[in-house]
């Protein structure tokens, strides 16, 4: 029952995830952080098949950051990305995962299509990339801000101290 | 412990109709639900959107369920009966997977736990019937799913027009005329009662169930 001959892999379909820490300096509105999602999951289906896909399977993403989340979706360029879910006020820090599932192109052409777009969208919208983990979703470590790290060593440094 | 599928192409809208039909047999029918979700792309996005449901959640990754981790879906299912036992477990395959292999392996799973298989629903997007059965394109995948179902559930009939809703069910019956057809919408909740019954019929919250073959 256990096999290495994927079935999808018959069908020409490759699959690439990644998720992303994205910052921006300023707090970003949840239109914009919406918009900004959405526009990913078409920026990165309509490179898919600039880059040759036949077939866009589904493109999808999870946003989370402390005012909530988000899910944008897209099944292909002639179908827009739908958007889900809403956000209590800006944030600076979003945490983006992202799974893009084509058909006709290479696992590499996949992952260059979403990474590309990815940095691309959030950097013309003033974001940096300050964490990108592939095939893995974020850790409680992700999530822990420079302060709570410092908060943590403080606390460790502190009962260390007293022993 | 009864294992119910809930299958269907990539983007069909399995897990939003998943998270629906959960909550239903969770909350007004009394029953207690398990998911497990299986992604490729090794990123579990559905997980994570249904994790914030509240629901009991099991995530398998590092291939499809159908194929290249199926003993590990068949083990998970003994032990979501022996940590969780839940009434009903929603399954829901990557969108590329064979729903009579997802069985099979499901069945593997009554070696350790009683088992019941229940229906096999494939979700047929209604936005998109001839690019799906295209066979240049995914249509050869698209029929094998079709070809499973004890239930196809017509999706997203909320942004289809009648004539288009008419042209999908009529595509996906000449594929699999001896299926039960449910149009459904997990945004107005149109057909979702019609499951719901069909899924858990016979079925009672608490009940201790027979180990089944999948044939």
């Amino acid at each position: 029952m256990q096999t290495d001959d994927a079935c999808y892999l018959d069908h020409g379909v490759s699959g690439y995830g990644v998720a992303v820490k994205l910052h921006h300096d300023r707090p970003a509105e949840p239109q914009e952080v919406g918009d900004l999602l959405r526009e990913m999951m078409d920026a990165i289906a309509r490179d898919c098949v600039e880059r040759g896909a036949k077939f866009i399977g589904h493109i999808k993403s999870h946003l989370m950051c402390a005012q909530g989340s988000l899910k944008a979706d897209t099944i292909g360029i002639s179908h827009p990305a739908a958007l889900h879910g809403e956000l209590s006020g800006p944030s600076n820090d979003l945490y983006v995962a992202i799974n893009s599932i084509v058909q006709g192109i290479t696992e590499v052409q996949v992952k260059e299509a979403t990474l590309g777009s990815a940095h691309r969208l959030a950097e013309e919208r003033g974001f940096r990339v300050v964490l990108e983990k592939e095939h893995l979703y974020f850790d409680e470590y992700d999530f822990a801000s420079d302060e709570d790290y410092l908060q943590q060593l403080e606390a460790q440094f502190e009962s260390g101290a007293e022993e | 412990m009864r294992i119910i599928q809930i299958a269907g192409f990539l983007g069909s809208g399995k897990t939003t109709l998943l998270l629906r039909i959960s909550r239903s047999l969770a909350e007004d029918k009394g029953f207690k639900v398990a998911l497990v979700v299986n992604e490729i792309g090794e990123i579990p996005v559905d997980g994570k959107v249904m994790e914030e449901s509240g629901m009991k959640v099991k995530d398998i990754g590092g291939g499809c369920i159908c194929c290249e981790v199926a003993s590990t879906f068949a083990k998970t299912l003994t032990q979501l009966y022996r940590d969780f036992s839940p009434d009903i477990v929603l399954v829901e395959p990557t969108g590329v997977a064979l729903p009579r292999q997802v069985k099979l392996a499901a069945a593997m799973g009554s070696r350790g736990a009683p088992i019941e298989i229940g229906p096999v629903v494939v979700l047929f997007d209604a936005t998109r019937p001839d690019e799906l059965l295209d066979m240049e394109l995914m249509g050869l995948l698209v029929t094998s799913q079709l070809a499973d179902a004890d239930i196809v559930a017509v999706s997203k009939v909320d942004v289809v027009d009648a004539a288009a809703l008419a042209a999908a069910l009529a595509a996906a019956k000449e594929v699999i005329p001896g299926a039960e057809f449910i149009p459904v919408s997990s945004v107005t909740g149109e057909g979702l009662d019609l499951l719901i019954e069909r899924l858990s019929a016979d079925a009672a919250p608490g009940s201790e169930r027979e180990v089944v073959d999948a044939d």
